[in-house]
């Protein structure tokens, strides 16, 4: 009502005389209160009026929110206004005309431009780019990419690279027989496939259309033949077609031939015809550069191409390259030559580029010699330098110069690449990377093997005195080598003897890049890294003492270490109490004891984690809440003293959370989780609420009121009160509603996997027990009555832990909704000698061999990724055959339902919105005006690969600006505007002082720490940490033990986007709540990939959900226009 | 007439006060048959498994944990379903509930012609299991499309390690067997997801309707287990019948749970390795779906918020000698 009324107000009050400036402060007044919508009518309406200046503020504030009105409003501006503001305006139409793709539009406008006076903007001519020779693949491209697994999204360019990465990764095994490859099913059906389409080609005669007259023409039969089927019936209605052949059969339809609409004219005697032109597939640098004469001869290049994955990982490496790396490589080898290093190409020559004919060298010209002297040749000399660096060490030196290349400068970590590539210092971590055998090289395996060197030099941190950051002192390090924990084996026999000489932080970098190239786990860059994590947000780092204590535990306990790096205000105390707990905890020698006492503790924990990841908890009083949960759970040992633990821990949540007194614990605790905002009028909130009962229900918990209602009555029992029935039959009949476990395991799976025994024995007992008969028995016995109350102990845990399940429900939560045992099956213990109490999450028994479904084993540190894990397969692709990405979509999940947005304004929607328009618009003019395009390179080129750096420049030198767009992540878009904002050079676009204006207006809101907060994302295995933060690093590539994990992790674009969408279709923040998780599970489910590393398939189907938003949005202002709202 | 603008009172009940079910689910199809009233069908066969046609609603007695309902509605086969008066007289149902008194609203979620026909769901088995007998399959399932009564409506769902909703749901033959004709082999098998779903689905749509699932048996991604999936069924009152391309001893375990599934829900299964066996156990489908008898009506009171068992008794002499296969009860709640 409120923001009505103030529409309102501004309308009647409304000056005719009003500048733009005016009408545009007071739209933004509106806005910051919530109230784009009216800010949109007010100005609408103004510009109704006329008059320049209200049709300047109604285009602006239009362009500001990406309105598709937006250029029309210009157009009217345009004819409205003379001078400096005519041509100012005719600029940004051209500019938006590019961004639309709409080059017609801007080489009118831009002569409107011209013609008011301005003189300092070109469009580039749009030259075709070079055209590539082609081969022909028979048959349509839609049906060659169903047969090979390709999107048919590709570009055409990226057919061929995007196939070659296929058959390098799914074409070929290892013979049984011998050390031979042999083609796999996926490329058998390839080839098969191909002939079929020849085949086909053939009907198809000259015009390439596959013809037939009517049903009993002649070619008809042929036709079918070819296809696999016949016939049933004669020509008429009752013709049906069926197998007679089942392979071309199977790829007749594999292929998506239109055999319904055969068959359908078949019956209806129509004619049916079928466009059967071949796909044609640029290839680079044409075909003759890739086969041999003998190739040549032998047949076609496609058939030459399936058949030699060596030359497909060749090609795939060669398409990853910027065009200048490229022609170096053509020009100073062969490709009998780089086939053999194909390999090492594929995975780390990405970052290869040149400038000025010289090779660009991480560390710059300082770093030139020491790269002349590792490699054997110099910078100057491209073809030679590039030629030894692939071959050398099996790969190792090529990968160590790609871990540096990547390193972007990153005020968290300080000048990292500057400090790496001091010449002797990188000489000496070389040399430890390398060692004294360089085999097996980290480009042999299907993923790159360096990932802990990729991590290491990505998270490494620098002190404010320029040296690398190491947890707690340098002799907790050396400590660590020379006497290592027990059960770790031998970290390496000769850093343990080196240890004790250690003097400097480059002794334990050194070793820690020393056993990046083992094969088995690298424990010590583990540790390393989890407790630099928890350090970095501290003010005051750990201490030496519970730095070695964490070091030491890290083994048993690490999976824990990102709860406790989530809230940097924790003391050294609260730390050392965790671990003490934990392991008191381990210590509980009765199984079924400890899993509900782990259960119990752990869910308390959680719920402290998401109440300051919220802020219910204030960040002053987070060590303090937290410590005293864990107090409770100090001495744990029996099940009487786990319920009182929980309660304990309830208590003091509620306490921590400033809950009134008397308060219901189960609907304060829903109502926290669900989280909440002072100004939040929208029903958001109780949707969520609901939501989170409708899952707790399913998972027939009993309620927290009711367990501590119940357990208070049983000491009024003990007193003497009168039994209150109506409570224990609620609370019995709760109980009853527990189903029998489902076998989970037959015998031989029990004794091969052994896990759920425990949690089958945990709902077991709970289904077993009788409440009215022991309250009965136990009259009023204080101490049956205790043990009554004991007996509520799993209860309370279940309970518990189905508050943190209920929170981070995925979208659909499909599981939680039809298992009414997931919660309950929740096994703390795990596999038989496994010891997953401190675990991370894992997802266990999907599939037959568990008839009981799947569940979650482990502790819940890493509960949000295992929900998320779970809800994946339930996903529904928009298409098919669309690929739902492993390890890819549970972080895009999580990271919809770890955040909460009830404290973001949407004043922080439009800033991130401002942020993305700077960029774009800094795009355009680097389109129009060749003067400003290589800062514009240079910017983007901090985010972005060498080759894609490279596209974007020849698209932005065709005037193609809104492809241009398309290669540029909206993370990217946001971090490239920080980056240029932070310059501050002369002849900015006008967003920059508006932003600046903003920022300044709102200082607490609108600055870069609190965007990360609201809109970064969760990153568990980049930065040991659920809290939600913006780390702008370079996408990362496919890595081995991580698969696409870590990519899906430096993807950050999804909720930068989602708050420019919100703002661009007005949408009240707390929205967000409901609306993100919707819109990720729309993003999953039309992403067309056709590899794991396809984020640009992400990209695509992001735009798609947003194209959606904005129509409907549309949609829904012309129906309320038209009903006169 | 008065028994279907009732469900729709009833649903507007809900809404209107603020029943969560309805509140969830403002972004997703919005008409639910109440969960008040329970959709049962089953089939009469004799001795020799003959079907017995051309029974009235009198011939019944239904009963849920041995509390006689009063059915509201009653189907058989595929013709038009009729309205039981209270003093069990019948009267043709005007499906017209757009003429729910007072409010417009739900009128043009509902087709007028909701409860004629079946809806019938298939769901095609893609994955990796079935690559030797995915054509073949195919075949078979395009003619049980065919087939179809007209009144039927049906879609076509494949599922490997997700589902694809390859035809929604449609009366359109050609345009299911289009939907049919472009789906994808694929790789891992999610049968019991993939069913959990299409439930989901058919759960949403008003009427009569069933799940057909076409696969050979192995599962090796589901999150959720057989029997979770079954009590969905069982709740929402669809029944599920399976073709199975393996022989029944092949695969024991999957076997007994297709059996078990088929059997609790008021579907069959069949194991059907060939393609002929496969067009047999679709023609036996059909004529199961134009041999059965639905009724509807809504529970009477009754304390028990867990399974309720359900009980269809013919109560003439000549009944006594019959069988009848329904499933065996459902639990009162919302499901979905």
């Amino acid at each position: 009502m409120k923001p009505l009324v103030t529409s309102l107000i501004f309308v009647l009050t409304l000056s005719v005389t009003a500048t733009a400036q005016d009408l545009h402060q007071r739209a933004w007044q509106m806005e910051r209160d919530g109230d784009a919508a009216g800010a949109r009518e007010f100005l609408e309406r103004a510009a109704q009026r006329g008059g320049a200046d209200a049709l300047t503020a109604y285009a602006q504030f239009l362009d500001r929110h990406h309105d598709s009105g937006a250029r029309q409003a210009y157009e009217k501006l345009l004819n409205a206004t003379q001078g400096a503001q005519k041509s100012a305006t005719a600029r940004r139409l051209v500019e938006l005309d590019l961004m639309a793709g709409d080059r017609d539009a801007a080489e009118r406008d831009l002569e409107q431009y011209r013609a008011a006076g301005g003189r300092d903007m070109n469009l580039p001519a749009s030259a075709p780019s070079e055209k590539l020779s082609t081969i022909a693949i028979p048959g349509p491209l839609h049906s060659f990419a169903r047969m090979a697994a390709l999107s048919p999204e590709l570009t055409p360019d990226d057919l061929l690279p995007a196939l070659a990465r296929n058959i390098v990764t799914n074409g070929y095994q290892a013979a049984a027989s011998n050390e031979a490859l042999e083609q796999t099913e996926y490329l058998k059906l390839i080839v098969r496939y191909l002939s079929q389409a020849r085949e086909l080609e053939k009907l198809s005669g000259a015009d390439r259309v596959i013809k037939i007259e009517s049903c009993d023409s002649t070619q008809t039969g042929e036709l079918l033949r070819v296809l696999g089927y016949r016939m049933r019936g004669g020509c008429g209605s009752e013709v049906v077609l069926e197998t007679v052949n089942a392979m071309r059969a199977f790829l007749t339809i594999d292929s998506g031939f239109p055999l319904a609409d055969l068959e359908q004219n078949l019956r209806t005697n129509r004619p049916f015809a079928y466009d059967y032109k071949p796909t044609m597939a640029p290839v680079l640098y044409g075909p003759d550069y890739w086969q041999s004469a003998k190739e040549r001869q032998g047949g076609t290049f496609i058939d030459t191409f399936l058949g030699d994955p060596s030359l497909c990982r060749l090609y795939l490496a060669m398409a990853k390259l910027d065009a200048a790396t490229v022609e170096v490589l053509r020009k100073d080898s062969t490709v009998q030559k780089l086939r053999a290093y194909a390999h090492v190409l594929d995975f780390y020559g990405g970052m290869f580029q040149l400038s000025n004919g010289r090779v660009v060298v991480p560390g710059g010209a300082r770093a030139e010699k020491a790269w002349t002297d590792l490699v054997g040749a110099g910078p100057d000399k491209p073809g030679a330098f590039f030629e030894r660096l692939v071959a050398k060490d099996d790969g190792w030196l090529a990968s160590y110069f790609d871990a540096l290349a990547r390193i972007n400068f990153n005020s968290a970590n300080g000048p990292v690449q500057n400090y790496l590539t001091e010449p002797e210092r990188m000489k000496r971590f070389y040399q430890a990377i390398r060692g004294k055998v360089t085999s097996p090289g980290p480009a042999r395996p299907v993923f790159r093997s360096n990932t802990d060197m990729l991590l290491l030099t990505t998270r490494l941190r620098l002190d404010p005195d320029g040296r690398p950051h190491v947890p707690g002192s340098l002799d907790v390090w050396r400590q660590l080598f020379i006497d290592h924990p027990p059960g770790s084996g031998k970290y390496d026999a000769k850093l343990s003897k080196a240890a004790p000489g250690w003097k400097d932080p480059d002794d334990v970098l050194e070793a820690l890049f020393g056993l990046c190239r083992k094969s088995v786990e690298n424990e010590p860059l583990k540790i390393f890294l989890a407790l630099s994590d928890m350090d970095r947000h501290r003010q005051t780092p750990l201490d030496a003492k519970t730095v070695d204590r964490l070091a030491r535990e890290y083994r048993p306990l690490g999976p824990q270490y990102p709860i406790l790096a989530e809230a940097p205000e924790l003391s050294s105390a609260t730390i050392n109490q965790f671990l003490d707990v934990a392991n008191t905890i381990n210590g509980v020698g009765n199984l079924g004891v400890r899993a509900d006492a782990a259960g119990t503790m752990q869910a308390s924990v959680g719920l402290w984690q998401i109440f300051c990841r919220q802020g219910s908890i204030a960040s002053p009083d987070a060590d303090h809440a937290l410590s005293s949960v864990l107090t409770a759970f100090a001495k744990v040992k029996s099940e009487r003293e786990i319920f009182e633990a929980g309660h304990a821990a309830v208590q003091a949540l509620l306490a921590a959370t400033k809950s009134p007194a008397g308060v219901s614990p189960q609907d304060r605790m829903i109502d926290l989780l669900a989280g909440t905002s002072e100004n939040d009028s929208s029903d958001t909130h109780n949707q969520l609420v609901e939501d989170m009962i409708r899952i707790f229900e399913s998972q027939r918990l009993i309620s927290l009121a009711t367990i501590f209602e119940l357990v208070d009555h049983l000491e009024g029992l003990a007193k003497g009160e009168k039994a209150n029935m109506a409570l224990i039959n609620r609370t019995a009949s709760r109980i009853s509603e527990i189903q029998l476990p489902r076998t989970a395991l037959s015998t031989v799976e029990r004794n091969t996997l052994s896990f759920g025994y425990w949690s089958e024995k945990h709902i077991e007992a709970q289904r077993k027990l009788n409440l009215r008969a022991l309250i009965d028995r136990a009259a009023t016995d204080p101490k049956k009555l205790d043990d009554v109350r004991a007996l509520m102990a799993p209860f309370l845990r279940d309970t518990l832990v189905g508050l943190n399940y209920v929170h981070y429900a995925p979208p659909g939560a499909q599981v939680l909704y039809t298992n009414p045992l997931f919660v309950r099956s929740h096994d703390f213990i795990g596999l038989l000698g496994a010891s997953q109490t401190w675990k991370q999450t894992e997802v266990l028994g999907t599939g037959w061999p568990s008839s009981a479904g799947g569940k979650l084993v482990g502790s819940l540190a890493s509960l949000p990724y295992a929900l998320a894990e779970a809800e994946q397969n339930f996903l529904i692709p928009s298409r098919e055959q669309a690929l739902i990405w492993g390890d890819l979509v549970p972080q895009l999940i999580l990271s919809a339902t770890v955040t909460r947005w009830w404290n973001v304004t949407p004043a922080q929607l439009h800033w991130i919105d401002l942020h993305m328009d700077y960029t774009e618009t800094r795009l355009a003019e680097a389109a129009l005006n060749p003067a400003g395009r290589q800062a514009m390179l240079d910017a983007i080129a901090r985010y972005a690969m060498p080759s894609r750096v490279d596209k974007i420049r020849e698209l932005l030198e065709q005037g193609r600006v809104s492809a241009a767009l398309d290669n540029v992540t909206p993370s990217e878009l946001f971090a490239i505007a920080h980056d240029l904002l932070a310059e501050n050079k002369p002849d900015e676009p006008p967003l920059a002082a508006e932003i600046r204006r903003e920022a300044a207006e709102m200082p607490q809101q609108l600055n870069y720490a609190a965007i990360s907060h609201a809109f970064g994302t969760p990153k568990p295995t980049l930065a040991n940490s659920y809290s939600p933060e913006l780390l702008n690093l370079r996408t990362f590539p496919t890595l081995m033990g991580y698969s696409s994990r870590i990519l899906a992790e430096s993807w950050e674009s999804n909720l930068l986007y989602y708050a420019a969408l919100a703002d661009q279709v007005h949408l009240a923040p707390s929205q967000l709540n409901v609306l993100v998780p919707e819109w990720t599970r729309s993003t999953v489910e039309q992403i067309f990939a056709t590899h794991l590393e396809d984020w640009p398939a992400l990209l695509r189907s992001l735009r798609l959900v947003g194209d959606g938003v904005r129509q409907k949005a549309r949609k829904q202002a012309a129906a309320a226009a038209g009903a006169g709202l | 007439m008065r028994a279907l603008t009732k469900t729709m009172r009833i649903g507007l009940g809900l809404l209107g006060s603020g029943g969560m079910l309805w509140l969830y689910a403002q972004d997703r199809p919005t008409f639910r048959i109440k969960v008040d009233m329970v959709v049962l069908s089953f089939t009469v066969t004799d001795s020799k498994g003959k079907y017995i046609n051309g029974l009235k609603p009198a011939d019944f007695k239904v009963t849920e944990d041995g509390i006689a309902q009063k059915i509201n509605t009653f189907g058989e086969g595929n013709k038009p379903p009729v309205q039981v008066m209270e003093d069990g007289t019948t009267r043709p149902l005007n499906a017209a509930v757009s003429a729910t008194e007072g409010d417009t609203k739900p009128a043009t979620e509902v087709r007028t012609d909701a409860f004629v026909g079946t809806n019938v769901f298939v769901l095609f088995d893609t994955s990796n299991y079935m690559y030797r007998g995915f054509v073949y399959a195919s075949d078979a399932i395009a003619d049980f499309v065919r087939g179809l009564d007209r009144n039927d409506s049906v879609a076509v769902y494949t599922f490997s390690r997700n589902l694809s909703r390859a035809a929604p749901l449609t009366r359109e033959r050609s345009e299911a067997i289009f939907g049919l004709r472009k789906a994808v082999a694929g790789d891992d098998a999610a049968l019991y997801n993939g069913l959990l779903l299409t439930l989901r689905d058919a759960a949403k749509v008003p009427g009569r309707k069933v799940i057909i699932v076409f696969s050979n048996g192995p599962d090796n991604a589901s999150m959720v287990a057989p029997d979770d999936v079954r009590a969905v069924a069982e709740d929402e009152g669809i029944p599920i019948y399976v073709i199975s391309t393996n022989d029944v001893n092949k695969d024991p375990m999957s076997s007994a749970v297709f059996k078990r599934i088929s059997t609790r829900t008021g579907g069959k299964s069949y194991f059907a390795k060939t393609w002929q066996k496969q067009v047999e156990a679709f023609e036996s489908i059909r004529e199961d779906l134009g041999n059965s008898y639905t009724v509807t009506y809504y529970p009477q009171p009754n304390p028990n918020e867990g399974f309720r068992k359900i009980n269809v008794e013919i109560v003439s002499d000549v009944g006594k000698k019959y069988r009848v296969r329904a499933r065996p009860g459902y639990r009162p709640r919302g499901g979905f």
